[in-house]
């Protein structure tokens, strides 16, 4: 995979807090890069270095042999924008900044403020914009400019649901042909969309991978829960010493018996066999797999929103 | 490039803030309207009445009346006295008359007497024979009333003469003192109103360059990597037609309501747009101390007030000197650019003195502008820029 972006031993101190503690990694051209962190991780600040805004202590960032900050798009968390200019009019002036012609500008934004559906707003002022269409107006003058990498800081963050999924496909499309790194809180969005995920906390890198292997290899794994019928106490209570022995964290709870594993649903078929051989019947199975939460709480200690 | 983008894009922000370019346009028209009414109302204006009660004669020629004589000499009088200080009313009542002037509304009261005509007649034949009278009615403590009665005996005294075919011996003549024959305190006042005009500029290039920081563009702007002379020329353009036209507006209001102007139209852009450099330029300070436009509103104050009434702007000012540099009188308040515009504009628009003249003055607004300048884009910098 060429690389589009590469980090390299990044820190970042303000006195003697170290925000960005020699984080490295690398950025594949077309991949949707996720960035999880709780607040105060120091994300803003990695990216505030990646967009060139921000000087780093030690370390550097590397565009794909040359670094150009025109060539970042980033969109903030905040809606960015001139209020009293309408979207056409701040669209083009955003692009003329980034040194294009008005003309090529004006067809750019054109084209964008279709893509995020808001055509019919583009004589509107940015200040009469409902919430959802500044935070799509805020898309469009992040990357009026066609940069080649596209920064997102919680690009869903405050959108309805029909915004949300135009703003997802929008993404998911652009990504086919742009880098992408992607902040999130929520996990189902960056599970969904990301090709690779990087946890940071107290300005470190703490683990990158492919959801599918960080849910897979991080943290206690699927937890399937079954309750039985009637049975005597001491036949679950083997049973439940039994399965310890293979699994990696099993509780008994009344009729109630909890398992905790990485891939536990290719175990499923042995432990139903297992409890049917005890004369042990399940009433009721219940099965969730390990998700990025899990898995994020699992290295942080802590919840995104802590 | 960039720089006519953000002048466009400024422009179009500008007219869209409607009531801040409101203010700024409005309040050096509004100013010399209100300088006209105090002007106006504080000139000096003597109401005059007269009763004629004189009966006339009949004579070979047919009916003569002297005191109505009297009146169109009163008449014409006063409308040769040049700005007209003194009117004439005439009134058939003397108690009416007297109730005007204990109301205040009449500096005098003449009363020709019945008999004028037949006692000047007699007097013009017989030396011996009862003068003509004339009985003047006022408030003796009052100098108006001095003033108006001066006035009306020399024009009696002037008819009297006439009437009787006799010389003068003497011609007295006036000599204005310095431009009091010529200009009017209105006119002095005007060139300082000009640049009030021009410090209101304060408000609107201070809200330009902080609507970026309370919008938090500056962000957009610096990852386009757009340099701090294109955003800062761009802004200042635009803000320098405002002041022009603010500028521009005063004068014509001025001119309207009788300003005499006399020197060059060129002085007077050149000088503006110097002055308007500057406030733009202090108006980056102003910025860099504020975070938003509700801010500038209220910080902005202080030193439009120092700039307003502490330079001679708003009103006539005289600056101690510290010490003098090559003959030209250095003050604190010549720390502020509008003390030497409003002397460049004396000089240039009342004493018609060309630019060569105020070369002094707009090396000093120039020296000011660099200074103001340096120290906002120092200030602005290490507030609003330092994170990135």
């Amino acid at each position: 995979m060429e690389a589009e972006l590469a980090v390299l031993n990044l820190s970042k101190s303000f006195g003697s807090l170290k925000a960005v503690d020699d984080v490295s990694f690398e950025i594949g051209r077309n991949e949707i890069f996720g960035l999880l962190g709780p607040n105060g991780a120091g994300k803003t600040t990695l990216i505030s270095m990646i967009c060139g805004l921000l000087k780093p202590t030690s370390g550097k960032v590397v565009f794909n042999g040359a670094g150009e900050r025109r060539r970042v798009g980033y969109c903030p968390q905040e809606n960015i924008y001139y209020p009293k200019l309408t979207c056409l009019e701040q669209l083009i002036f955003t692009g003329e900044m980034y040194g294009m012609s008005a003309a090529a500008a004006r067809e750019r934004a054109l084209m964008l403020l279709q893509l995020l559906g808001l055509t019919d707003k583009e004589e509107a002022r940015a200040a009469g914009l409902s919430g959802g269409m500044k935070r799509r107006l805020n898309l469009c003058l992040a990357i009026i400019h066609d940069p080649d990498l596209i920064i997102l800081d919680e690009p869903e963050a405050g959108l309805d649901p029909q915004s949300r999924l135009l703003v997802r496909e929008f993404i998911k499309n652009i990504s086919a042909r742009k880098t992408v790194i992607l902040t999130t809180h929520n996990m189902d969005e960056a599970d969904r969309l990301a090709d690779r995920i990087a946890i940071v906390d107290h300005g470190k890198l703490l683990l990158l991978d492919t959801p599918e292997n960080l849910k897979r290899t991080t943290g206690e794994g699927d937890i399937l829960e079954l309750i039985f019928e009637s049975h005597t106490e001491n036949k679950l209570q083997e049973f439940a010493g039994e399965i310890k022995k293979q699994f990696f964290k099993v509780s008994c709870t009344g009729d109630t018996l909890l398992i905790k594993n990485p891939n536990i649903i290719n175990s499923l078929s042995g432990i139903k066999d297992a409890a049917g051989e005890r004369g042990l019947r399940i009433a009721e199975l219940k099965l969730r797999e390990n998700t990025l939460e899990d898995v994020f709480i699992h290295l942080t200690g802590r919840t995104l929103r802590q | 490039m960039k720089a006519v983008s953000i002048a466009a894009k400024s422009l179009k922000e500008q007219v869209r803030s409607f009531w801040i370019l409101l203010l700024t346009l409005m309040m050096g028209p509004f100013f010399i309207f209100v300088y006209y009414l105090i002007t106006e109302s504080t000139m000096p204006h003597y109401e005059l009445i007269i009763i004629n009660k004189d009966k006339g004669i009949e004579n070979e020629s047919g009916a003569v009346n002297l005191g109505e004589q009297l009146l169109d000499y009163f008449e014409e009088s006063s409308k040769e006295s040049g700005f007209a200080p003194f009117s004439i009313s005439i009134s058939g009542s003397r108690e009416e008359s007297v109730g005007r002037l204990k109301s205040k509304e009449a500096e005098a009261l003449i009363i020709i007497d019945d008999e004028f005509t037949i006692r000047l007649s007699q007097r013009m034949k017989e030396r011996d024979a009862p003068v003509a009278g004339i009985e003047f009615i006022g408030d003796l403590t009052s100098t108006n009333y001095l003033l108006s009665a001066v006035w009306a005996g020399e024009i009696i005294n002037g008819f009297i003469s006439e009437y009787a075919g006799e010389n003068s011996y003497i011609k007295v003549t006036e000599t204005p003192l310095g431009v009091s024959g010529i200009i009017s305190e209105f006119d002095l006042v005007v060139p300082g109103i000009l640049i009030v005009s021009l410090i209101m500029l304060m408000f609107t290039a201070s809200i330009a360059f902080v609507a970026e920081v309370e919008n938090r563009t500056m962000l957009r702007l610096r990852m386009s990597e757009m340099k701090a002379y294109e955003f800062l020329s761009g802004i200042t353009a635009v803000q320098l037609l405002v002041g022009i036209i603010s500028m521009l507006l005063t004068l014509l209001t001025a001119v309207m309501l009788g300003f005499s102007f006399t020197g060059s139209i060129w002085a007077l852009i050149i000088i503006s747009a110097l002055t308007s450099l500057s406030i733009i330029a202090f108006s980056l300070i102003i910025a860099a101390f504020t975070k938003t436009a509700n801010e500038v509103l209220v910080v902005g104050n202080f030193p439009m007030f120092l700039f307003m009434f502490f330079t001679g702007a708003a009103f006539p000012l005289k600056a101690e000197p510290i010490f003098f540099l090559a003959g030209y009188p250095v003050s604190v308040q010549g720390l502020m650019t509008p003390t030497h515009a409003i002397s460049a504009l004396n000089k240039t628009l009342v004493m018609d003195m060309g630019l060569s003249a105020v070369m002094t003055e707009i090396s000093s607004i120039l020296i000011l502008t660099v200074i103001y300048f340096l120290a906002g884009a120092f200030i602005f910098r290490r507030r609003h820029l330092k994170n990135y």
